[in-house]
C-alpha cells in the first residue's frame, strides 16, 4: 500500500503543480513517454531481459520507496528522481484512461454532503492538507439565467460539487451520457448484435466442434483406478467387506393385525350401514326460489289444512331479496330431532343389493306376429242402428249376430255380409242380449226395463226352431208356473208381438241390466242392480218357467253375472270383488279381490279357471282361479273405462272394450300344466269407433269360431275385425 | 348403361315383325316400346293404323321402366332380352246398369240371360241388354246362390238356393216368359249358401250350409262332409271332381264317383270364394285377408299358394276366372272395388273397376266377354270386355 500511497502523492504534487496546464501536460507527454520508453529500455538490459516495462516500473517504484530509506548513491537519487517523474507521468495517462469509478481524489474531505462547508470560504482540504477554497461565486439566480440565456455551453455545463466548480462537457463525453441515457453501450465500437454462431443446434454436423485429438489417457487403463480396485479385491479376499445381507422377507415386516380377532367381530366391521341420507336441498329450499315454487294461496291453505306427517314439504318456501334477510330457521331443532330419529329408527339391517340385468327382468314375451291369428282391420261395418248398440251378441254357429241397442230395437245381421237380416222393436232401451248358446235351439233372451224377453229369431234350421219352440212351450202343457217369489211374471207373447218373433216375457219387479245364459242354455240368468235389497240376481228355468232368487242376503251392488262354462258354479261381480258360488252345495266357494274400484264387466275362461274383468276405473284384471284370489295380472292399457271384455271360445285371445273408442285384443294362452302361468300378450289396438257423447266402444264380443271381435260403439255401429 | 339389345316377337299374326334384335333405350318404358313396334308395322304396312301394345318381358307383364324392371327380375343385360308383345287389353267398358230392389247376392250369366239373387228372396232373369224379363219369386228368405243348368231352345232350366233351406228348380220359356217351380230340394239343415251345376248339365250340383255338402238330383244323391265349418263355395272342377272352400280355412277336392275326400288345401285364413279355370287348370280363392290366392288342385300335399294377388283392402268375396283366356281373373271385394288380373302381372290389377257404391257380393264373366258384378248397393253391372276376342 505504501508504494501506491507515494505513487498518489507524487501524483498529487504535480498535478498541485499542473493543474492549471493540464492540456499541455497532454500535449507534452508523449515526448516525455518516447524518452522514458528509451530509458527504461535501456535499464531494463540492465537488469534482466525477461522483465517487461510494466514490471520495470514497480521495480523503479519499488526502488524509490528505498529512497527514503537512504540507500544507495546520488546518480541513483538522480535517476530515481526523473524516472518518478517519468511514472508520474505514466500514471497520469493511465487515469486518463481509467473507467473506473475510482472517486476523485482532488478533495480529501471524501464522500461527505457538501453542505456541511456551506457557510465555510473552502470546501475541504487537499492532499496537502491545504484548504481548497470556494471559487468567488457570486452568481445569483439572475446570472445563473443570464448565463442559461447567454452562454450556448450552458447546457453541457455541470456543476462539480466537490470542486465547486463548473465542467464543460466535451461532445464526447456528451455522446457517453447520451448513449448512457438511451440504455446503449458506453463503447461505440461495441456491436451488440453480432451474428450468433451457433454451435450447439440441432443440427448434426459433421465434423466436431473441436478438433482436439483424444487424449491419450482416453486409451489407456487408468492406474489408479486399477489400484484402488485390486484394494478392493484383497480387502475381499481377506474377509474385510463382506457382500450386502439380503433382506429376509420370511420373517415379515407386515403381519394381520387381526389374525387373531374373532371372525364374528371382523364381520361386524366389515359390515357397514351407511346412514340414510338426507334428501339434498331443492328450489324449494332457496331463499329466493322461482316464483313457481313458492305456494300460492290454495297451496298454502291446502298446506295449513294437511296433517304435518301428510305435507309434501315440511316448510313453506318464502322468498327473500337477500340472504341477510333470512331469519333463524324456525324449525332447526325439530328438523335436527327429525333427523336424529331417523338415524336411530334407521333399518339395522344390511341391504343385499343384486346386480341384476334390467334387461332380464323384461319377460320373454313372443312377438305379436308370432301369436297369430288376431284381428287386425275392420272388415265390416253393421249399420242401422240409431242409438247406442249397447250389447251383441253371435249366435253359436257365427252365422247371425244379435244386437240391442238404445233405440228401442233388436237387429239380427248376417254376420258375413253385414246384412240386417230382421229388426224387431221390443219397445224400450235394450240392455243386454245374449244368444242361447245350445247349438240345438235358436233362442235370444233380451233385457229391457224390467223385462226379459225371450225371442225366436227363426234364423236357423227348421228342426231347430222346432225345438226351441218345443221348449218354450213345453210347460204350457204342464203345470201352472210356480210364483217363485210372486215378484216375478212369465206370461206368454200375443198377436203381433207373436209374428215379430216374441215368445215369452218375464216381468221382473225392478231394471233388468244383464240378462246370461248357462252353457246348456235352459237357465238364465238376470241382475236388478239394487244396493238395497237381496232381490238382486234371479235365475230363470226356461222348462219349467220357474224363477229363483239364489240370495237371501245382500252382498253389494251386483254389477254382473256369469254362469261357469263346466261346472256348477255361478260368477256374481259386486262393485269390488266377484264371488263365486257352488250352486249345487249353495255355498260361496271364493272371492276374488280385484283392486279396482267398480267392475263393470266379467267375462270367464271357456276352460273355466280363468276369469278377467273390466273396471270403470281402466283396468282389466285377470284371476287364474288356482292361484289366488288376487289378481294373476292387472292390464293398464285403456285410457278410458272399460266397458266390455270378452275371451274367444277357441283361440287363446280375449278382448276389452274401453270408452276410449278402442278395443285392445290380447293373446292369453292357458297352459294345462298348473304350474305354468298363463301367458298375456297385448297384440293388438283396434280402433273404428266415433267417440259419441264422450262414449267409445261398449260391447265386444269374439266369434265363436273364426279370429274374429265384434264391437258395437255409442256411434249406433257395429265392427267386426278380422 | 343406357341401351339393351331386345328381340320383339308376337303370337299375333297381325302384328309380326322382323325377327332382329333391336338396340333400345334401358330407360324405355311402355309407350316408348309401343311407338316402336307401330313404327315398325308402319314401315312394313303403310296401311297400318296405331296401336297400343303391352309387353311382357319372361312372362311378366312390363310396368315400369325396363331397366327397373330387369332389375327387379334379375335379368341380365347382357344379352339379348326377348321380349313378347301383345295387344294392349282395353279397359272394359261400363255398359248397363240393373238396378235391384235390394242387395243383390249372387249372379250367373250365360250367351243370351243373366239370373241374379236378390236379397228381396227374388231371383230375376234379364237379357244381357239389361232388360228384365222375368221375377222368379217362390222362396220365403233370401235367395243366396243362382245357378243356369241348361237350355234347350227356349226352355231353361234354373236353380236358386236360399236361406230357406231349399234349393229350387226352375224351367222358364223364354217365349212364354213363364216360370215354373219343377222341384223343391231340402235336406240342408242350415242355410244353402252356394250352388254349383255340373258342367255337362245333366248331373247336379249341390252346395252346402252348414259343414255339409250335398250332391243332388231331386233328391241328395250324396253328401260330402267333412268341413267343419260353413261352407263358402262349391264347383264341379270336371265331371268326377268337386270342389270345396270353407270357413274352416280348407279347401277340399271331392271324387264325385266315391264321394271321398281327395286332396285337402289348407290355408290360413277363412275362404270366401273359389274358382276354377280348366284352361290353365288353377284354382283362385278368395279370403277374408284381403289376397287372392293360386293353387294347384293336383298337388297332393296341397298347401302350396302359386301367387298372392294383392291390392284389395277388404274381403274378397267373388273370384272369376276368364272363360277363354289362361291368365285372367275377375275379383270382387267389400272394398267395393272390382278389378281385373292377370296373372303375369301379380303385383297390380290391370284395372280397378269402381263402378260399386257398395260392397261387392258377386262377379261373373261369359264367354261373350262380358264381365258382371253385382252388390250391396242394388246394382248390377255389366262391363264389356274387347281384347279378349281381338286374341281369340
Amino acid at each position: 500500500m505504501k508504494k501506491a500511497g507515494g505513487k498518489t502523492a507524487l501524483k498529487r504534487s504535480k498535478e498541485e503543480d499542473e493543474e492549471q496546464n493540464q492540456i499541455f501536460n497532454f500535449n507534452r507527454k508523449p515526448a516525455d513517454e518516447d524518452k522514458d520508453d528509451d530509458l527504461s529500455d535501456s535499464e531494463d538490459s540492465v537488469y534482466s531481459g525477461l522483465e517487461d516495462s510494466g514490471s520495470d516500473s514497480e521495480e523503479e517504484e519499488g526502488s524509490d520507496d528505498d529512497e527514503e530509506e537512504g540507500s544507495d548513491d546520488n546518480d541513483d537519487k538522480m535517476k530515481e528522481k526523473k524516472e518518478g517523474e517519468v511514472s508520474e507521468e505514466k500514471k497520469k495517462h493511465e487515469y486518463e484512461h481509467d473507467s473506473s469509478d475510482e472517486e476523485d481524489i482532488r478533495n480529501t474531505v471524501g464522500n461527505i454532503p457538501m453542505e456541511w462547508y456551506k457557510d465555510f470560504p473552502h470546501i475541504g482540504y487537499n492532499l496537502d492538507g491545504k484548504k481548497i477554497y470556494k471559487p468567488i461565486r457570486n452568481k445569483d439566480e439572475l446570472d445563473d439565467f443570464l448565463d442559461k440565456m447567454e452562454n450556448p455551453e450552458y447546457w453541457r455545463t455541470v456543476h462539480d460539487k466537490q470542486t465547486g466548480s463548473d465542467v464543460v462537457l466535451s461532445d464526447d463525453q456528451v455522446e457517453l451520457v447520451n448513449r448512457l441515457q438511451r440504455g446503449q453501450f458506453g463503447d461505440v465500437n461495441f456491436n451488440e448484435c453480432e451474428p450468433m454462431v451457433e454451435f450447439f443446434s440441432s443440427d448434426v454436423m459433421i465434423h466436431p466442434v473441436t478438433n482436439r485429438p483424444a487424449d491419450k489417457r482416453s486409451f489407456i487403463p487408468s492406474l489408479t483406478e486399477k489400484e484402488k480396485v485390486s484394494k478392493l479385491v484383497h480387502a475381499i479376499k481377506m474377509g474385510w467387506i463382506k457382500p450386502r445381507r439380503v433382506e429376509d422377507d420370511g420373517r415379515g415386516r407386515y403381519y394381520n393385525l387381526w389374525a387373531s380377532e374373532d371372525s364374528s367381530i371382523l364381520a361386524r366391521h366389515k359390515m357397514h350401514l351407511p346412514a340414510p341420507k338426507i334428501p339434498l336441498p331443492g328450489h324449494h329450499e332457496s331463499y329466493n326460489p322461482p316464483p313457481e315454487y313458492l305456494f300460492t294461496d290454495e297451496e298454502r291453505a291446502l298446506w295449513e289444512q294437511q296433517d304435518p306427517a301428510d305435507r309434501k314439504l315440511p316448510f313453506v318456501p318464502r322468498k327473500y331479496s337477500s340472504l341477510r334477510q333470512v331469519p333463524a330457521f324456525s324449525q332447526f331443532i325439530h328438523e335436527r330431532f327429525e333427523r336424529c330419529l331417523d338415524l336411530y329408527l334407521c333399518p339395522r339391517q344390511r341391504k343385499m343389493r343384486v346386480n341384476v340385468n334390467p334387461e332380464d327382468l323384461i319377460p320373454q314375451l313372443p312377438k305379436p306376429k308370432d301369436l297369430q291369428p288376431f284381428p287386425t282391420t275392420r272388415s265390416l261395418v253393421y249399420r242401422g242402428h240409431s242409438g247406442l248398440v249397447r250389447s251383441i251378441s253371435v249366435s253359436p254357429s257365427g252365422q247371425w249376430l244379435a244386437s240391442g241397442s238404445d233405440d228401442g230395437s233388436v237387429r239380427f245381421w248376417e254376420v258375413c255380409s253385414s246384412r240386417c237380416m230382421k229388426t224387431v222393436q221390443v219397445g224400450g232401451a235394450v240392455k243386454s242380449v245374449a244368444w242361447n248358446p245350445n247349438p240345438s235351439v235358436c233362442l235370444l233372451a233380451v233385457a229391457l226395463d224390467s223385462v226379459v224377453l225371450i225371442l225366436s229369431p227363426s234364423l236357423a234350421d227348421k228342426q231347430v226352431i222346432l225345438s226351441s219352440e218345443r221348449l218354450l212351450s213345453a210347460q204350457q202343457e204342464g203345470e201352472e208356473p210356480a210364483e217363485g217369489n210372486g215378484s216375478v211374471v212369465w206370461s206368454e207373447a200375443e198377436g203381433e208381438e207373436l209374428n215379430q218373433g216374441l215368445r215369452l216375457k218375464i216381468q221382473h219387479p225392478k231394471a233388468v241390466h244383464q240378462v246370461v245364459w248357462h252353457a246348456k242354455g235352459d237357465y238364465l240368468a238376470s241382475v236388478m242392480p239394487d244396493n238395497t235389497s237381496h232381490l238382486q240376481v234371479y235365475i230363470h228355468q226356461l222348462s219349467r218357467r220357474r224363477s229363483q232368487n239364489p240370495f237371501s242376503r245382500n252382498k253389494g251392488l251386483v254389477q254382473c253375472i256369469s254362469f261357469h262354462p263346466i261346472r256348477p258354479y255361478f260368477f256374481v261381480a259386486t262393485q269390488r270383488s266377484i264371488r263365486i258360488y257352488n250352486l249345487v252345495k249353495q255355498e260361496m266357494t271364493k272371492k276374488l279381490q280385484t283392486n279396482s274400484k267398480w267392475i263393470s264387466s266379467m267375462a270367464v275362461h271357456p276352460g273355466g279357471d280363468h276369469v278377467i274383468c273390466g273396471s270403470y276405473d281402466c283396468k282389466l284384471s285377470w284371476f287364474d282361479l288356482d292361484l289366488s284370489t288376487k289378481p294373476y295380472k292387472m292390464l293398464r292399457h285403456h285410457k278410458k273405462a272399460v266397458r266390455g271384455v270378452a275371451y274367444h271360445r277357441l283361440y287363446p285371445l280375449f278382448a276389452s272394450a274401453s270408452d276410449d273408442g278402442s278395443v285392445i285384443v290380447c293373446h292369453g294362452t292357458v297352459y294345462n300344466d298348473l304350474l305354468q302361468n298363463p301367458l298375456i300378450v297385448p297384440v293388438k289396438v283396434l280402433r273404428g269407433h266415433v267417440m259419441t257423447h264422450d262414449l267409445g266402444v261398449l260391447d265386444v264380443t269374439f266369434h265363436p269360431t273364426q279370429p274374429w271381435v265384434f264391437s258395437s260403439g255409442a256411434d249406433a255401429t257395429i265392427c267386426l275385425f278380422t | 348403361m343406357s341401351q339393351i339389345q331386345a328381340r320383339f316377337f308376337t303370337e299375333d299374326k297381325r302384328y309380326v315383325v322382323d325377327d332382329v334384335p333391336f338396340s333400345i333405350p334401358a330407360a324405355s318404358e311402355v309407350q316408348d316400346l309401343s311407338n316402336v313396334i307401330n313404327k315398325l308395322l308402319e314401315a312394313k304396312n303403310a296401311s297400318h293404323s296405331k296401336v297400343d301394345f303391352d309387353f311382357l318381358v319372361r312372362g311378366q307383364f312390363l310396368r315400369t321402366s325396363l331397366s327397373t324392371h330387369m332389375a327387379t327380375e334379375g335379368i341380365s343385360t347382357e344379352e339379348v332380352v326377348e321380349i313378347e308383345y301383345v295387344e294392349r287389353i282395353t279397359a272394359p267398358e261400363p255398359e248397363e246398369c240393373m238396378m235391384h230392389d235390394d242387395w243383390i247376392s249372387s249372379v250367373d250369366a250365360d250367351a243370351e240371360w243373366i239370373l241374379t239373387g236378390s236379397y228381396d228372396k227374388t231371383a230375376r232373369i234379364w237379357s244381357t241388354e239389361g232388360k228384365p224379363a222375368m221375377t222368379v219369386a217362390g222362396h220365403t228368405d233370401v235367395v243366396k246362390d243362382v245357378a243356369w243348368v241348361k237350355r234347350e231352345g227356349l226352355t231353361s232350366l234354373l236353380l236358386t238356393a236360399s236361406l230357406d233351406q231349399t234349393v229350387l228348380l226352375w224351367e222358364w220359356n223364354s217365349e212364354r216368359n213363364k216360370v215354373k217351380a219343377r222341384h223343391c230340394c231340402r235336406g240342408h239343415a242350415g242355410s244353402v249358401d252356394t250352388i254349383s251345376v255340373d258342367p255337362t248339365g245333366t248331373k247336379v250340383r249341390l252346395e252346402r250350409a252348414r259343414q255339409k255338402l250335398k250332391r243332388q238330383q231331386r233328391t241328395p244323391l250324396m253328401t260330402l262332409s267333412g268341413h267343419s265349418e260353413a261352407v263358402s263355395s262349391v264347383l264341379w272342377c270336371d265331371s268326377e271332381e268337386v270342389c270345396s272352400a270353407s270357413w274352416d280355412h280348407t279347401i277340399r277336392i271331392w271324387d264325385v264317383d266315391t264321394g271321398g275326400m281327395k286332396t285337402t288345401l289348407t290355408g290360413s285364413k277363412v275362404f270366401n270364394c273359389i274358382s276354377y279355370s280348366p284352361l290353365c287348370r288353377r284354382l283362385a280363392s278368395g279370403s277374408t285377408d284381403r289376397h287372392i290366392r293360386l293353387w294347384d288342385p293336383r298337388t297332393k300335399d296341397g298347401s302350396l299358394v302359386l301367387l298372392s294377388l294383392t291390392s284389395h283392402t277388404g274381403w274378397v268375396t267373388a273370384v272369376k276366372w276368364a272363360p277363354s283366356h289362361a291368365h285372367q281373373l275377375v275379383s270382387g271385394s267389400l272394398d267395393n272395388l272390382v278389378k281385373l288380373w292377370d296373372t303375369r302381372s301379380c303385383k297390380a290389377p290391370l284395372y280397378d273397376l269402381a263402378a260399386h257404391e257398395d260392397k261387392v257380393f258377386c262377379v261373373d264373366w261369359t264367354e261373350s266377354g262380358l264381365m258382371l258384378s253385382g252388390g250391396a248397393d242394388n246394382k248390377l253391372y255389366t262391363y264389356r270386355y274387347s281384347a279378349q276376342q281381338a286374341e281369340a
